[in-house]
């Protein structure tokens, strides 16, 4: 096992440093400093700036001066637009509230999907897989954004005008468990939604494809009860795909977090990325990115493990 | 050939898939709208930017309240009382056009007579609307007849100030107004379709690029193998491990305060570069999984080239990946358009759907659905159809797939 952890490191250790190196090579065709600066200051402006930012230093320094705030975890370089905030404080103060949104809303939608497909599966063919399958693909073909939007009309403007009471916050964000149905479960229910169409689309086909396995006619055959041949022998060998599906939903994942963020106000990761963004916050965007992607091959590693952990033959090959 | 291709088996089985041949055609008019929009017929950039009727006004389905028709009759007046002050009335006036309508040629004195007499209508009819509870709220039904008259008197005079247009004129308004208007008064139908146009553009550069990349690299990297296979592999899987969104935000944000700002080369360089990984692994497998082959080693043994047997036999034998690789990447090429464009980095100048999308947010806050109901369904249909036909395309070349 720890050899195969061992490997998987070794392996991810490159492609991780490939991703820096793109990261901060794209960030550095168009030249952040003129962008942040503008066109009305002075050469001398720009070059006391380029200067504090180590940007006149050869890349491959700069590049050095990177992989080492990241391997201490230690982002010591100042934000741009917002003075005297090292990126360091920035990350460790979004983190919080994005993984308030993000773990829910894996676990739900994991769940629900994987409930939702096993009564499809067990109807196989009747009106309710029919119309299942049918909801999913018209749901996946409506953008996530049109859910955000009328999301927050129908569950926060529209029902705290019929009730008169706040249940749902329509914007902003309060740190601690007791705040977190009211500022995080609408935007974790929309994105649980969204996924849904395309978890339960995947999972039925994999559920459909299980049962026709010889291992099922077995069990029939032995006399297992439905109930015992679905929930026991189907889905335990159906956990391969499912973990890798669950491994494939995490971009789609991070990509609604960051929209839910701007939508509903919550200062997460996604949301201070797209801020530094549009403020042209260069130190952010690239930490924030690098560190992005960092923690999504960290995830990828842990679906690795996940693998070998339900299926030793993965750990031998 | 054609013919042969007809009866072919896939051909035969794709048409068995009714609601695959009709997603078909489906995205066929879509892709025929747009090319005729390409080619600057029905509506153009300006146009579709223009200022046609007064503010957020529903489609087809939804009666104009009472309230929205009593602003709507100030907007026009205040318009035509706006060129009558100006310093040079003459040319004001001439000049004023809204949408498919401009101010009537009678002489000066009759239209400032028409105009203070809206006012007036207008000025009596304010306050009675306002003493309503909930005035915005109020059918026209539930006011009382006077009121109702006198509301539609002031609306006789608006349209003798703005001539409402005949025949094809005519019906082209109705077609502009057929979904309302925005906050700007621009029509919802107009922008809707136009979008299209941007929306086949993205969708067609985007999936053609990255397909193109994708498939050379993916055969290339399963073929020769060796170290061309150990780059390829590091590349997409370094540009896999940046989360999509993640890389498409940087990719646009490379382009900002660069010539190209305002163009849609921004968005074409971040999809492709985002897009090119999903064809080029799927498409790495199958060759190598092509390439143990019977027919190949005996292609190698004849003494073939191997430049002649990838174009020759491998890729022929990969091509229906990318076909379903490209109606995928179109998807998501669209879909992703509208969140970019919503994070202010996706289309800058023009209408989009993804712009119809984010500037409806704050209609929707007021109730009013039109243009996320008109852009969403335009978006809907297009996508579904796509959705249906990579289905398809799966189920016939592809049926073991999960």
């Amino acid at each position: 096992m720890w050899a195969y952890l061992f490997r998987r490191l070794a392996y991810n250790m490159p492609v991780y440093l490939g991703v820096i190196l793109l990261v901060m090579a794209a960030l550095r065709v168009n030249d952040p400093v003129y962008a942040y600066l503008g066109k009305n200051v002075t050469e001398e402006q720009i070059e006391a700036r380029r200067e504090s930012m180590g940007l006149k230093e050869p890349f491959l320094a700069q590049y050095a001066v990177m992989v080492k705030q990241i391997a201490t975890l230690d982002f010591d370089t100042m934000s741009w637009r917002q003075q005297g905030t090292t990126v360091g404080e920035l990350m460790s103060k979004a983190i919080w509230p994005s993984l308030a949104l993000t773990v829910p809303a894996l676990i739900l939608t994991s769940v629900i999907s994987i409930c939702v497909s096993i009564i499809a599966a067990f109807f196989r063919g009747r009106t309710i897989d029919r119309s299942l399958v049918v909801i999913a693909v018209l749901g996946m073909s409506i953008s996530f954004l049109v859910y955000i939007i009328v999301g927050q009309y129908f569950g926060a403007y529209l029902l705290n005008e019929k009730l008169n009471t706040e249940i749902f916050a329509i914007h902003g964000y309060k740190s601690g468990i007791l705040n977190w149905p009211r500022y995080c479960l609408l935007p974790v229910l929309i994105s649980v939604i969204v996924a849904m169409g395309y978890d339960t689309r995947f999972y039925r086909a994999v559920m459909v494809e299980e049962s026709n396995r010889d291992y099922i006619t077995t069990a029939k055959a032995k006399g297992a009860s439905r109930q015992k041949i679905m929930f026991v022998h189907m889905l335990k060998n159906a956990m391969i795909p499912i973990v890798t599906r669950i491994s494939i939903t995490l971009p789609f994942l991070i990509v609604g977090s960051i929209l839910l963020e701007v939508y509903f106000g919550i200062p997460g990761m996604g949301q201070a990325l797209i801020s530094a963004v549009t403020n042209q916050d260069f130190p952010v965007v690239q930490a924030f990115t690098a560190v992005f992607a960092g923690l999504y091959i960290l995830t990828n590693l842990m679906t690795d493990v996940m693998y070998a952990l339900l299926d030793p033959r993965v750990r031998l090959s | 050939m054609i013919k042969r291709w007809w009866n072919s088996r896939t051909a035969r089985k794709f048409r068995q898939n009714r609601l695959a041949v009709v997603a078909l055609f489906v995205i066929s008019i879509y892709i025929a709208l747009a090319f005729v929009l390409m080619l600057g017929g029905f509506i153009s950039l300006e146009t579709s930017d223009q200022r046609i009727g007064s503010q957020v006004l529903p489609g087809f389905l939804g009666t104009v309240l009472p309230q929205k028709r009593l602003d709507n009759a100030l907007d026009f007046i205040d318009d035509v009382d706006r060129a009558l002050n100006n310093r040079d009335p003459e040319q004001a006036l001439g000049e004023l056009t809204i949408g498919f309508r401009s101010v009537a040629k009678l002489p000066q004195p009759e239209l400032r007579k028409l105009v203070d007499q809206g006012f007036e209508k207008y000025d009596h009819l304010a306050p009675i609307l306002d003493e309503l509870a909930d005035s915005s709220q109020v059918t026209t039904g539930q006011l009382s007849d006077e009121t109702a008259t006198e509301l539609t008197e002031l609306e006789g005079i608006v349209d003798q100030l703005w001539p409402p247009p005949t025949g094809w004129q005519a019906t082209k308004e109705g077609l502009a107004l057929v979904f309302g208007t925005d906050r700007q008064g621009r029509s919802i139908s107009m922008r809707a379709v136009y979008s299209v146009k941007v929306a086949i553009q993205v969708g067609v550069v985007t999936a053609f690029i990255s397909v193109l990349i994708g498939s050379v690299l993916g055969t290339a990297a399963a073929f020769f193998g060796g170290v061309v296979d150990h780059v390829v592999t590091w590349l997409y899987t370094t540009f896999a491990s940046i989360p999509n969104l993640v890389l498409l935000v940087l990719l646009a944000h490379m382009f900002t305060e660069s010539q190209f700002e305002n163009t849609l080369v921004p968005v074409y360089v971040a999809f492709c570069l985002t897009f090119w990984i999903g064809p080029c692994r799927v498409i790495r497998g199958e060759t190598l999984k092509l390439k143990e082959l019977e027919y190949i080693q005996a292609a190698t043994a004849i003494g073939f080239s191997r430049p002649y047997i990838m174009v020759k036999h491998i890729i022929p034998n990969a091509a229906h990946l990318m076909l379903i690789n490209f109606s995928l990447l179109f998807i998501g090429a669209i879909k992703s358009e509208v969140i970019l464009s919503f994070l202010g980095l996706g289309v800058k100048r023009g209408p989009s759907w993804g712009i119809m999308i984010k500037q409806s947010g704050q209609e929707v806050v007021n109730g009013f659905f039109w243009q996320i109901g008109t852009a969403t369904g335009f978006m809907f249909v297009l996508v579904l159809a796509f959705n249906i036909l990579s289905d398809a395309l799966q189920d016939v070349f592809d049926p073991k797939h999960v």
